[in-house]
């Protein structure tokens, strides 16, 4: 353990923390988080927005794959030409976000456009001023997870035998399925999505009923961003931040040559920590909230 | 490229190493966008998209420990160790906004009581959902197939290092073949389940046999393409 690498695997979750948020806030964005079921059924059943829709695929692929554009930029101009690192992660990046311009376009005009029999409209004024915000969340993401890789492969020791694409593809997609499994959950709680009391789910019967109007005007997706950045982004951070993080930690604390059980063992500390920490949110709920009013059913509380 | 004893060990690590992450699969508890929106129990993403993210992650520590050590079991402990970080980082997180942004008790469908803590379960579901949140019983049962995950992703990359000697190339085929058993697993669950507990459960012999096919036919590709094809 020297105190260089405690400052990179410092940074490095640093840079996981920011990545995580700016995946999540740019699929809310989008909508290209699971409540985007919502949104989509929301035009069928008679309420057609102007919620930006660009869902044609899971947000783990996705991002693997905007995150492995970069990557590979950055890595030939750095292998290639010996670009330095900072220009040619910025250049990847930049790549990155272009690319997803053009599908998060292609991807709304298709989904709207399939939804026409139903009344739904494509709002230029939309697409103009929405996909700009979600390019530059892309470049955030892309240009974090880009860094993290380039860290660990070239500067972090043990340098990682994985070349920087393939590092780049796999914190990719761990970056978007934490977005979409934490993230998510945040954006299904948004007032989108509010038919339904505080504190219970969705009631199935009300799929497809978003909320489509604001104090003054028709809500769109920079609205959802706004309340999504409060704590579901955040919290996408924390997670993915904490992967990266304690991940890297228990390796550069413990020499992996030396001290590799140790590592693994302050691993399984962690595990068994977390396991603990969610058994008692468990109990904290169950005590604060209660069973719900109207169960008629056997089983005590 | 002789083919000798070693080669068939190769073959058959690879094979475990796809029904571990096939099995693995189906504990990890996950409950696709109904559980976003705190309808269903679980976490609110795909089976494969969780499984890869996690079980990937655990590749990524055992590509590490493989760059220092050639000790199998350090190796897939590591892998599984990093899987199981990932995954319970992303429950504990998806957990607090489930307690504190959504205001949800945790509770499973699947079972009237929880089989670790004992806490009953039906009378904090919300109505018109089948559960919400992750409960102690799914927490534990997603931690477990993680490790799987993270073993099977190990048990992959280690005999294609040993045959290639290439970590690049072994790592992208990695990811293939758990992306190919991570799927198979998951047409078997269609959809949902929220873990060990879960009635769907019992359908994994369907997943292992397929695995098991799938996972023979990509270990003979890997292991004799890669010495003819690669570098």
């Amino acid at each position: 353990m020297d105190a260089f690498g405690m400052g990179l695997v410092a940074a490095i979750g640093a840079l996981a923390t920011v990545a995580g948020a700016s995946e999540d806030i740019e699929s809310d964005i989008g909508s290209q988080s699971n409540p985007n079921s919502q949104v989509q059924l929301a035009a069928q059943v008679g309420n057609p927005h102007r919620i930006y829709n660009k869902a044609i695929a899971g947000e783990p692929p996705s991002n693997a794959l905007w995150c492995t554009t970069a990557a590979i930029m950055a890595y030939m101009l750095i292998e290639a030409f010996k670009t330095p690192a900072l220009f040619a992660i910025v250049a990847g990046a930049s790549l990155a976000a272009l690319f997803v311009g053009v599908m998060a376009t292609s991807a709304y005009f298709g989904r709207s456009a399939s939804q026409a029999r139903f009344n739904q409209w494509i709002y230029l004024d939309i697409v103009r001023y929405t996909t700009p915000s979600i390019m530059a969340h892309v470049w955030i993401t892309s240009f974090c997870i880009t860094t993290i890789a380039y860290l660990q492969v070239y500067v972090l020791t043990p340098h990682h035998p994985f070349p920087i694409p393939v590092i780049a593809l796999i914190w990719g997609l761990t970056v978007g399925a934490i977005g979409s499994s934490v993230g998510d959950i945040h954006y299904g709680g948004e007032r989108e999505f509010q038919w339904r009391l505080f504190g219970q789910g969705l009631n199935t019967m009300l799929s497809g009923q978003i909320v489509r109007k604001a104090e003054a005007g028709l809500r769109n997706s920079i609205d959802n961003a706004w309340f999504c950045a409060k704590f579901g982004g955040p919290a996408t951070g924390m997670g993915f931040g904490l992967t990266v993080f304690l991940d890297s930690w228990r390796t550069t604390v413990f020499d992996p040559i030396t001290q590799a059980p140790y590592a693994i063992a302050m691993g399984l500390f962690f595990i068994i920590t977390m396991n603990l920490y969610n058994l008692y949110m468990e109990i904290s709920t169950r005590r604060k909230y209660g069973p719900y009013p109207g169960y008629k059913g056997d089983i005590s509380a | 490229m002789n083919f000798d004893i070693n080669t068939l060990v190769y073959i058959l690590e690879i094979t475990v190493g796809g029904l571990l992450v096939g099995i693995g699969v189906h504990f990890v508890p996950v409950g696709g966008a109904p559980a976003a929106m705190a309808q269903a129990t679980g976490i609110g993403t795909g089976t494969v998209q969780l499984a890869a993210g996690s079980g990937l992650t655990g590749l990524l520590s055992a590509g590490l420990m493989m760059s220092v050590t050639d000790n199998i079991w350090l190796i897939i402990a590591t892998g599984a160790v990093g899987a199981m970080i990932m995954i319970d980082a992303t429950m504990l997180t998806g957990s607090w906004i489930y307690a504190y942004a959504v205001g949800a008790p945790f509770a499973s469908a699947k079972v009237n009581y929880d089989p670790f803590t004992g806490f009953s379960q039906p009378p904090y579901i919300g109505p018109g959902t089948v559960g919400q949140g992750i409960p102690t019983v799914c927490y534990i049962s997603g931690t477990i197939g993680a490790a799987m995950g993270g073993i099977g992703g190990a048990m992959i990359y280690y005999p294609l290092v040993q045959v290639n000697n290439n970590p690049a190339m072994s790592a992208v085929f990695a990811i293939g073949i758990f992306l190919v058993s991570a799927v198979l697993a998951s047409w078997n669950i269609q959809g949902t389940i929220e873990g060990f507990h879960d009635p769907k459960f019992k359908k994994w012999p369907g997943a292992f046999k397929a695995c098991a096919v799938a996972s023979i036919i990509l270990a003979i590709v890997a292991v004799i393409i890669t010495p003819i094809g690669g570098v």
